[in-house]
Order: C-alpha cells, then sequence, then structure tokens
C-alpha cells in the first residue's frame, strides 16, 4: 500500500508553528527568568555577575515583598472559599426544571461576558465612597479605598464577580449529569438536602469541583490586573500581590533581577499547586 | 420547599446581574442622577449624551477597532495553528510525537504573567512593541486548544482518513471538507474562548503599546479621562458599549454554551 503522501517531514511542518511559539514565548523566557533570579542585571537588562540566591535572601529581607507575600496568601485564602460557596450555591439553586430556573442560570452567568477591566471598572464606580451606588443605597459610609480590611474585601468581592459565570457554568454542568432519577430516589426516601448533596452530588462533581477549587488557587495567587485597575496596591500596600509587585520592580522601577526573582518564586507556587491538584486526584477524586 | 428555593434563587442572582443592570441604565443617567438623593437605580430622564461623549471626548472607537482586529486575527492564527498541530498529533505517527506534544502542552503549566518581563524584553528586541503582532504574539499558542482538538480529532475514526488518502484526497482536503465540518461545535466554542481571551487580555498589551493609536479597548477604558473626574456617566456608556453585544450573544447562545461546558468537562 503507498500512500500519496509517505512525506517524513510533514507532520513535524505542521507542528512546528506551536512548538516554535512554545520555545519562543514560554520555555525560553522561563529559563532565562530563572537563570536572571541569580544574577545582578544592568537596567539595559544584560546580567552582570552570578550572585547565587543573593536576590532571594534580599528579597525575603524587603517588607514590600513580603507584604506581597502575605496579601497574596490572604487574598487566595479568602477569595477561594467565598467564591466557591457563592458559585455552589448558585449552581445548586438553580439547579431544578422550570423557565425560572433558566433565567436563573442565564443570570448567574451573564458576569462571563462582562471582560476583566469592564468589570473592575465597574466595582470602581460602584464603590466609590461618594457617589458610588452601594454606599447611597445601603446607608453605608464605608472608605472602600482607604480601608485595608475594605479595600481586601473589596478585592475579593470583584474576583468573585470575575469569576463566578464560568464557574457556575462548570458546577451546574457538573451537577446535571448527576443523574436526576438517583436525586429522586434519594429524595422519595427521607433522604434531607444537605444528604443528598454530601453523599450523592457532591462525590459525583468532585472532578470538577476541584478543578474549579484548584484553577480558583491558581488564579488567585496570580491576581494582578484587578489590584493594577481598582487598588493601584494601596491603601499602604495592603492589597499589593506578587505579580503586581514583579510587574512593578520590572516595568516601574528598572528593578529587573527582583522582578524575575518574585516570578521565579510565582512559578514555583504554582507548581506547588499544580503538584497538589495532581496528589488530590491519584486519591480523592470519584470517577463514573 | 421548592417555591422557597426558586424565591432564594431568583433574588441570589438579581444580585448577580445587579451590576450589570446597574451599568445599563446609568449610562443613560444624567449628571444629577448620580448625586440625588435617595439614590437612583433608574434614570429621571433617559439620554443618549453619554454615549456621544464617550465616543467624542475619548479615543473609544479607535481602541475598539484595535482590539477587535487584534482579537479576530489572533483567533485565526491560534485556531490554525492548534487544528494543524492537533490534526499532525492525531493522525500521524512520528519520531518523538508524545514527547513533542507533552513539550508543547506543557506550556500550560507556565503562567503567561510570570513571562511578561522575559517576553516583553523579546517582543522589543524584535521591534514588536506598538505593533499588531506585538499585541497577539503571546497568545498565539492555545495548548488547551491543541488538547482539546487532539481528543476531538480522536473520536474520529483514523479509517476515514486513510480511506481519504487512498482515494486520493490530500491533507488539506481533508481537513477542510471532512474534519473541520464535523468538528464544527468544538471548533466554534474554542474559537469564541479565543476571541474572548484576546479581546479581553489586560496586562499584555498593557506593556506592549506605548502610542495611544495602538491601545486597545480594554487599557482604554481605563484610561478614558471621564472617571477620574466623577464624571461616570460617559464611562458607564463606554462599558455598556463594550458589553451588549457579548451580552446578546451569551444570551441568545445559553443553551449551546452550557452544552459545550458540559460536554467539554464530563470527557464526552
Amino acid at each position: 500500500m503507498k500512500l500519496r503522501y509517505p512525506n517524513r517531514i510533514k507532520p513535524y511542518l505542521l507542528i512546528a508553528p506551536a512548538l516554535f511559539l512554545a520555545v519562543l514565548f514560554s520555555y525560553r523566557p522561563f529559563f532565562l527568568t530563572l537563570v536572571n533570579s541569580f544574577h545582578t542585571i544592568s537596567l539595559a537588562g544584560k546580567r552582570i555577575n552570578f550572585i547565587g540566591f543573593d536576590n532571594y535572601i534580599r528579597l525575603f529581607a524587603n517588607p514590600s515583598f513580603q507584604a506581597s507575600l502575605s496579601n497574596t496568601l490572604r487574598f487566595t485564602l479568602f477569595f477561594v472559599p467565598t467564591n466557591i460557596v457563592i458559585c455552589l450555591s448558585a449552581a445548586l439553586l438553580s439547579n431544578r426544571p422550570g423557565k425560572l430556573a433558566t433565567l436563573n442560570q442565564i443570570f448567574f452567568f451573564l458576569p462571563m461576558a462582562v471582560g476583566l477591566s469592564s468589570t473592575m471598572m465597574i466595582v470602581k464606580m460602584m464603590f466609590n465612597p461618594s457617589i458610588g451606588i452601594i454606599n447611597q443605597l445601603l446607608g453605608l459610609d464605608i472608605q472602600w479605598f482607604n480601608n485595608r480590611h475594605a479595600a481586601m474585601g473589596l478585592l475579593v468581592f470583584a474576583g468573585v464577580g470575575l469569576d463566578i459565570g464560568l464557574n457556575f457554568l462548570l458546577l451546574i454542568s457538573a451537577l446535571r449529569n448527576v443523574p436526576s432519577d438517583l436525586v429522586e430516589v434519594a429524595t422519595i426516601e427521607g433522604a434531607s438536602w444537605s444528604q443528598t448533596f454530601r453523599y450523592l452530588q457532591a462525590p459525583m462533581i468532585s472532578s470538577t469541583l476541584l478543578f474549579v477549587v484548584v484553577t480558583n488557587i491558581k488564579d488567585a495567587m496570580l491576581i494582578s490586573a484587578p489590584v493594577m485597575i481598582l487598588t493601584e496596591g494601596g491603601p499602604y500596600r495592603s492589597t499589593q500581590t506578587l505579580v503586581y509587585q514583579m510587574y512593578l520592580e520590572g516595568f516601574r522601577s528598572g528593578n529587573y533581577a527582583m522582578g524575575s526573582t518574585i516570578a521565579t518564586i510565582v512559578f514555583a507556587l504554582t507548581f506547588a499547586i499544580l503538584l497538589l491538584l495532581l496528589h488530590l486526584e491519584r486519591r480523592r477524586v470519584y470517577y463514573q | 420547599m421548592k417555591r422557597i428555593t426558586a424565591i432564594v434563587a431568583t433574588l441570589f442572582s438579581l444580585v448577580v446581574v445587579f451590576p450589570i443592570f446597574y451599568t445599563i441604565s446609568a449610562s443613560f443617567f444624567q449628571y444629577t442622577d448620580f448625586t440625588a438623593i435617595p439614590a437612583r437605580l433608574l434614570p429621571t430622564l433617559p439620554t443618549i449624551s453619554n454615549y456621544t461623549r464617550a465616543f467624542s471626548e475619548s479615543n473609544l472607537a479607535l481602541f475598539l477597532s484595535n482590539s477587535l482586529f487584534s482579537a479576530l486575527v489572533g483567533t485565526a492564527v491560534r485556531m490554525t495553528i492548534s487544528i494543524i498541530g492537533a490534526y499532525a498529533f492525531t493522525f500521524f505517527t512520528f519520531r518523538g510525537k508524545n514527547l513533542l506534544f507533552i513539550i508543547i502542552v506543557a506550556t500550560m503549566l507556565l503562567p503567561t504573567d510570570a513571562l511578561i518581563l522575559e517576553n516583553y524584553t523579546t517582543i522589543r528586541a524584535l521591534r514588536l512593541t506598538d505593533t499588531y503582532l506585538g499585541i497577539i504574539s503571546t497568545t498565539l499558542l492555545a495548548p488547551t486548544h491543541l488538547f482539546m482538538l487532539r481528543q476531538y480529532f480522536k473520536t474520529v475514526s483514523r479509517e476515514y482518513r486513510e480511506a481519504a488518502v487512498l482515494e486520493g484526497c490530500s491533507d488539506s482536503r481533508f481537513l477542510t471538507t471532512l474534519l473541520i465540518p464535523i468538528s464544527q461545535a468544538v471548533i466554534i466554542t474554542l474559537a469564541i474562548h479565543s476571541f474572548s481571551t484576546i479581546f479581553n487580555d489586560y496586562l499584555w498589551p498593557l506593556l506592549v503599546t506605548n502610542r495611544e493609536s495602538m491601545r486597545t479597548v480594554q487599557v482604554g477604558l481605563t484610561m478614558l479621562g471621564f472617571s477620574e473626574n466623577l464624571d461616570y456617566g460617559p464611562q458607564f456608556a463606554a462599558i455598556t458599549v463594550l458589553m451588549t453585544p457579548i451580552l446578546i450573544i451569551f444570551i441568545a447562545l445559553h443553551k449551546p454554551i452550557q452544552e459545550s461546558v458540559s460536554s467539554r468537562f464530563s470527557g464526552r
């Protein structure tokens, strides 16, 4: 049998663009960032000399970095549970038949249609302490951008607004795949709502739930653009996060070595989370 | 119990959708409506002056066209690269296939935001700052798309291709007349996803564009100069212009969108 295209080079040509881009915009910058974090770097971006872990030592002693690290971890700690509870409740509550339920579902995933900077600008204006609708409507007098706790809360809220659409969609699709007759039988047999969730739905959506949790953690650790638009790290660095500081060091202060060092730490954190995912997936998750 | 669930769900969903509702409503506010006491949720007398001001007093139209152009071209290139790559990985056997596949897909693990320092240096060295190519460059590889397309292509029998090749059908013809049409649903979903990812990107376009004339709308939207002066009307109008087409698409296509997510993650 002689095929018309016995060409051995062909598959390589077909994957060449993807491979080229992977090397140029992923692996090369990754290795250079890693290497740079062990060097002093000139203002022009040239490596001057190898200094081992000095950048890391200096960074961990730097109060600004300590703030970024603790803010990022605190944000993750507040954001992930809040977001999961909100998105999961939305999915559970609207997982019913009927026209009204469909409308609820559309409302829950509509925030996905609003882009990142639009979402942030909306939040910024709605939460303006003097003329924003939130303080006026709820009769509050919270200085959302001048109070450390309020600013962090606002960032968490904005993060939920950004993620609810997709996370809701993922969770409700998973819930729909739980056979409805099983849920019916459970209800007829007298299982309470919480029992049905705990023993029937939760195990069956666990792989989606795990996926959502892990991507949430990853997104939270990497948060930067919302900070840039909404709070610019303030007040008093209370919302300055790792990637935001990386941006400041690398592009505003011209401190390229520090920027690369922070980037390397961000890589390490992301890898740690992904390893955790793999580990959990192997051990815990129930597959149909 | 059922009724309570319905009421709670409805109230909850109204809270979630409130910012979108308020944005649209406030885009028709007059200046005094923002400071009225008690606070207004609907305009006293709807006005479109915010829209005319948003376009006449800022470069919104230019930003929008920059974004549309880069997202369209970016999506086209990105889909092409993903489709031909997935095609090669599904229907060809070649040395190093698995390793090369892992090398490409593993780029998923490298967060793009942490790569911007070096990528910016690369783009500057290639003299691509303030160009469309510079804006889309780092988004052109979509490992997730390549991965998902390969998963989908695998469900297409290899015999189809063998038969087609025996009949003298070229690869490009097989792709365009058979494989792409039968994978339409997946390809459209991924293309929509690509478009919105590139269109919504913030950090990278912010870095690689310095000239105002090259700014994308996501970056430009935060620098229109209205909200800084508490002149919220035109700012809300600009946001409404930006989100309305997508809102309409989402409402119209809510069923297929939900189904595509469902099939994508249940592994079917």
